[in-house]
This record gives structure tokens, C-alpha cells and sequence, in this order.
């Protein structure tokens, strides 16, 4: 038999364009796997020569699903532009800050999980392409499908209530925020009159991890071995405690096995991580410099960040935690299919994190911006739903952009992805280089399970379709499909 | 303006693409001529989240530009709830809000899509001369039938 290619674009329920090629070796093996990133936007250059300012404003149009990650860790390098540290801003302005970004983990992860991966969940890799939507999960699962619409809606309220509207809208500028919160504001969060208060969203998101657990219970087979690999896995944790942490806090990268790999200040990440390339993607390849290209590359996104830490700073989520722990006895968990149970706990530490700030008085207070000695140059990482989002700026003496480096959640997944096709390929493709429907379910979901978000990966506009192809040693193309 | 009670009116588009913002436009003529801002709706992109906010509403009009060409430059139809769905998060038509409006919320607000011929949609904000045209032209159907 001769070398067969199968390729899979666009890959759909995910966030951009991306395209999978499977090459078939002489034996009708599967030898190797690509997920290539076809889009190209280059919003790393054409930022140069803006005002620093500009910065937490241009750089969220990256994306309409996680604008507010890129606004916030535009807006902490951007306050060391204006000399001020994290640990220096207002106590206000860091606790309006960090309830936008949980507004935004909480909203985006009810999305990835109620609109993009519960149809998956809900029928199965074997159901019909028609099926494997929002629609039909509404048909069957009417309060499910409910619950998710208002748990995103609270998200995007919190976001309109910070920064004007759910998309594209500002809270952060230099040093601080340019409004408080008005106590209007926050009984709207928890009257439950207009919408849902946040004590119904801390209950939904319990019930739909127990909805989760459950599942699991009785798909263990297929969830545990489905793309599971092992892998390295870095995450921010609070600085002092080792915890869960999504605003500010150190890199720390573990092994498969728990192993520490790096433990650093987050603004010192140049020094350990460089970036390859692969002529067949836009995708760059980020690993630890330390272990190379090989054994360097990390997972990110909320199993990564619950391998990473020590605990979670909030009881329900942290009780969540300790039972998922329990199930591969505290080791690292690298069953890739798990990711979708941790967002899940991450959407309870979310919840109970914007309810202790919605009872903090503090985020009704006016101290919002404050100023120290100008630098050159200002790094902010946050851990973005997707995981740790890297933004690095250089400005000249007139406070321009001169430099911009930006290394998204989805990079550093982008070895994991591949891997994740691969392991997918071998299992279902071996023996049969034809492309089935559940085949090219099976392999988006192996890449969704990161939640990826393509357009931010590449810094692109357009529509979001999968393409998979199949070819041969030499590069002819033996099957197609396109969806 | 009486017909329009428990109406909510949805722009569709982005202003800083050119003809793109018809729809945005189209809002912002109607808040010019003193309509209800409460009852419009300035969207780059329908969501699921959609279906429970028109679920609210007896009537939805949707105003969007078109990249094909109307015979008037415009045009304002009636429909109904697709009867086939596939999601994607960068696009979810109207036809497809109507129907998870009425699968999740047992609702089936009267739907119209107003469509404007756009040409042009680079990153400028201000529409082209025709599309203005094309504008001003729905703009006063809309208004002969529904004010």
C-alpha cells in the first residue's frame, strides 16, 4: 500500500481556521499528523508605532470570544510602561480588574462548555453531524441549554457593567481603571430580579460539574484514554500560597508525573521560553528553553492550571479540585478529555470569586489610577480561559511601540493539539484511510477539548469552517472532506 | 410609532468596515428620528444568547448589509425559524436564533430581515455613496410601513 494523506479542514466548534493533514506510510499506518493554523493577521506589527496607550484597546480586537483577557494583560504591561507593578496599582482598580476577568473566564468557559462541547457530551462521537449542536442539545436537554444561555449572560453582564458592553469594551488604562462600581450596579448581581443572582450561578455551576462527574461515571473508558498523553503542564499560581491563579501570580510548569520543571516571576518568562516555527503553520511552537523543542512544550487551559497548582483559594471549587485529584491519586492528570471536567470547577472558583468581590466595598472605591517612573518596557500574563496569555511591549522615548511580543493561550497548546490529532489518528485511522464522519468528529473534538481559539493564536478575520485530506507518499490526494 | 411597540430592532454589522456598518447605521437614523433607543440593538454577530432576548419581544426586525444585489438596493421579508441549524461562533443567522427562540423558549416573535446592498468594506468608517443611497431608501419603506 502506498503512504496515504488525509487532511481535515476547517476544523469546526472551535475558534478560527484550522486544517488537519494525517499522512499513511506504506502499510497504511498512521505515521504522522498535522494541525496546521492557516490564518494570518500580524497584529504584532502593525501595533508598532502606536501610542503604549493604544495598546489594551487594539490588541483585544484579536478576538470577540476573549477580548477582555487581551485588554487586562495589555493593561498590566502597559502599567509597567507607566512605572507601576501589579502589587502598586489601587487595591480598587486591581479588584475591578480581576472580577472582569472572571466575568470573562466564567462567560467564556459556559460558552466553550454549554455551546461547543456539551453536543459531544450529550450524544456521543457516533452521532450525526446535525445533530452535534446547540439546537439539538436545546431539543433534548431544554434546562441545560437554558442554564448555559444564563450563565454566559452573567459573564457578559459583568463585562458590560466594567467596560460598557460585552465586546471590545474598556476598563483598564494606564495604571489603574477609569470607573468605579456603584452599589446600582452591584445589587443587580445579586437581587436576582432582572437576571439570575450569582448564588444561582454558583448552584448551576455545581450542578453541572455533579452533571460532569456523572458522566464520567459511566464514559469512563472512552473519556480517560480519548487523546490522553502525557505532557508538561504550566499555569500561573499565586505567588505566596501556590494557588490557583488567573489575574497575577508565578509560571510554574510541572511534568507529566508532578516533576517541577520552572518555578519564575512571570516577567522573567524571556529567559526561559523561546518560540519555533513549522513551515506547514502560522502557529508558533513555544517550549521551555531549558528542556527544548522536544521535551520543553507545555499544556495550558484549566487542566493544566489544576496540575499546576497546589489548591484552589475558594471552598466549593477547592472540594471540586480534591476529587478530581483523588482519581489519579494527586498526580498530574493528562487525560486530555479531563480538561472539559476542570473548566468546570473553574467556572465554580469563578462564581465564588465574583461573589466575594460583589460583597467587597472596595470595588465602590474612587482610589482607580496611579502613576510612577516611565520605563521601556512592560510584560503582563494572565491565565486567559484558554491559559497563560504572555503580552510583551517596547516603547521608544516618545512612548511609542517599537516591539511587541504576544504568545497566546493556543500556542502553547499548539504541540499539544498536534498531539492530540495524532493520538486520535492512530486509534481510528490505522487500516482505515477513508474519512468517516464520527473519524472527523473524533478529531476535531481531540482539538477542541483546548478550546482553541485560532484567530488569537495567529494574531485573524474571517469565518471559522475543517478540512481533512487524505494523501499518499508522494503528496496526491486520495480522500477529501470539507464542512 | 405605535406599531412598533414590543419591537426590538437588531443592527448587524462593524462601522469600522465600511458598508458593513448598514446596519449600525440604519439604528442610528432611526434614534435620530426619535425611535425608542431601548428597543434597538447594535450587534457585530448574533449568539445563541440571542434566542432569550428576542423571546421577550413580539416582533424582531433584523437590518443587515448584503453583498448580493437587490433589485430596490434593499430589501424587508418576512421568515421563519430554520428548520436545519449547524453553530459556529462567528456566524448564527437570524433564521437559526428564531428557532433555538422557539426550541428553548416556546416562543415565535414575528420576524422581519431587512437587507441593505453594501459594496465596499474595508477598515473606514463611513458608508459609500451608494450604500447611503440604499440606506436612505430602506429607511423610508421602513418607515412608510411601520410608523
Amino acid at each position: 500500500m502506498n503512504k496515504k494523506k488525509i487532511v481535515i479542514e476547517p476544523v469546526t466548534r472551535v475558534e478560527g481556521h484550522g486544517k488537519v493533514t494525517i499522512k499513511m506510510d506504506e502499510n497504511g499506518k498512521v505515521e504522522d499528523a498535522f494541525l496546521h493554523i492557516v490564518e494570518f493577521r500580524g497584529f504584532e506589527k502593525f501595533i508598532q508605532g502606536h501610542p503604549y496607550w493604544e495598546a489594551p484597546v487594539l490588541v483585544q480586537r484579536l478576538c470577540g470570544i476573549c477580548p477582555v483577557s487581551h485588554h487586562i494583560a495589555a493593561a498590566k504591561a502597559i502599567d509597567q510602561l507607566v512605572g507601576v507593578d501589579p502589587e502598586n496599582l489601587s487595591p480598587t482598580a486591581t479588584k475591578l480588574r480581576k472580577l472582569l476577568h472572571y466575568g470573562q473566564v466564567f462567560q467564556s468557559h459556559s460558552l466553550h462548555f454549554f455551546y461547543l462541547a456539551s453536543p459531544d457530551i450529550l450524544f456521543g462521537i457516533n452521532a450525526p453531524a446535525e445533530n452535534r449542536n446547540i439546537v439539538a442539545v436545546a431539543a433534548e436537554n431544554r434546562e441545560l441549554a437554558k442554564k448555559g444561555i444564563l450563565m454566559r449572560k452573567f459573564g457578559q453582564e459583568i463585562i458590560k457593567a466594567l467596560a460598557g458592553k460585552k465586546i471590545h469594551g474598556i476598563l483598564a488604562v494606564p495604571g489603574g481603571v477609569h470607573k468605579t462600581f456603584t452599589n446600582q450596579e452591584r445589587q443587580y448581581f445579586l437581587d436576582g430580579i432582572q437576571i439570575p443572582n450569582i448564588d444561582t450561578m454558583i448552584e448551576w455551576s455545581k450542578e453541572i460539574i455533579d452533571f460532569m462527574k456523572n458522566y464520567h461515571l459511566e464514559n469512563a473508558k472512552w473519556i480517560d484514554n480519548f487523546a490522553a498523553y502525557p505532557s508538561n503542564h504550566l499555569g500561573l499560581v499565586h505567588k505566596e500560597t501556590g494557588a490557583l491563579e488567573l489575574y497575577d501570580g508565578r509560571l510554574r510548569s510541572v511534568d507529566f508525573e508532578g516533576k517541577e520543571l520552572l518555578n519564575i516571576e512571570d516577567i522573567e518568562y524571556r529567559y526561559h521560553f523561546k518560540e519555533a516555527v513549522e513551515p506547514w503553520s502560522y502557529l508558533k511552537f513555544p517550549y521551555m528553553t531549558k528542556y527544548g523543542r522536544e521535551n520543553g512544550w507545555n499544556r495550558v487551559g484549566p487542566l493544566a492550571r489544576i496540575n499546576t497548582c497546589s489548591h484552589i483559594s475558594t471552598p466549593l471549587a477547592e472540594i471540586e479540585r480534591q476529587i478530581f485529584k483523588a482519581y489519579t491519586q494527586n498526580k498530574p492528570n493528562n487525560m486530555t478529555m479531563h480538561t472539559h471536567w476542570a473548566r468546570l470547577i473553574e467556572m465554580l472558583h469563578c462564581a465564588e470569586l465574583i461573589k466575594e468581590l460583589l460583597f467587597d466595598d472596595e470595588i465602590m472605591g474612587t482610589d482607580l489610577v496611579r502613576k510612577g517612573t516611565p520605563r521601556n518596557k512592560g510584560i503582563g500574563i494572565i491565565e486567559a480561559p484558554r491559559g497563560t496569555l504572555i503580552h510583551e511591549y517596547h516603547t521608544d522615548d516618545k512612548g511609542l511601540i517599537t516591539k511587541c511580543n504576544l504568545i497566546v493561550s493556543t500556542t502553547h497548546n499548539n504541540e499539544a493539539m498536534n498531539r492530540g490529532v495524532r493520538a486520535v489518528a492512530q486509534e481510528v485511522l490505522n487500516d482505515k484511510p477513508e474519512i468517516t464522519e464520527p473519524m472527523l468528529n473524533q478529531v476535531e473534538m481531540a482539538i477542541r477539548a483546548y478550546d482553541p481559539c485560532l484567530s488569537c493564536a495567529t494574531h485573524a478575520l474571517g469565518e471559522m469552517p475543517l478540512i481533512v485530506k487524505i494523501e499518499d507518499h508522494l503528496g496526491n490526494l486520495i480522500d477529501e472532506k470539507i464542512r | 410609532m405605535r406599531k412598533l411597540d414590543k419591537t426590538l430592532i437588531i443592527g448587524i454589522g462593524n462601522n469600522t468596515r465600511q458598508d458593513d456598518g448598514l446596519g449600525w447605521c440604519f439604528l442610528d437614523k432611526l434614534v435620530e428620528a426619535g425611535f425608542n433607543e431601548d428597543q434597538l440593538l447594535y450587534k457585530y454577530q448574533l449568539m445563541v444568547e440571542d434566542a432569550e432576548l428576542i423571546s421577550e419581544y413580539e416582533t424582531v426586525i433584523f437590518v443587515d448589509a448584503n453583498k448580493t444585489t437587490l433589485d430596490k438596493g434593499f430589501s424587508i421579508e418576512r421568515f421563519y425559524p430554520a428548520e436545519k441549524v449547524a453553530f459556529s461562533t462567528h456566524a448564527v443567522p437570524p433564521n437559526q436564533i428564531l428557532n433555538l427562540c422557539e426550541t428553548i423558549y416556546h416562543k415565535k416573535p414575528k420576524a422581519y430581515v431587512i437587507k441593505i446592498d453594501g459594496y465596499s468594506w474595508n477598515f473606514t468608517i463611513s458608508l459609500t455613496n451608494k450604500a447611503t443611497e440604499n440606506l436612505n431608501n430602506s429607511l423610508s419603506c421602513f418607515k412608510s410601513f411601520a410608523f
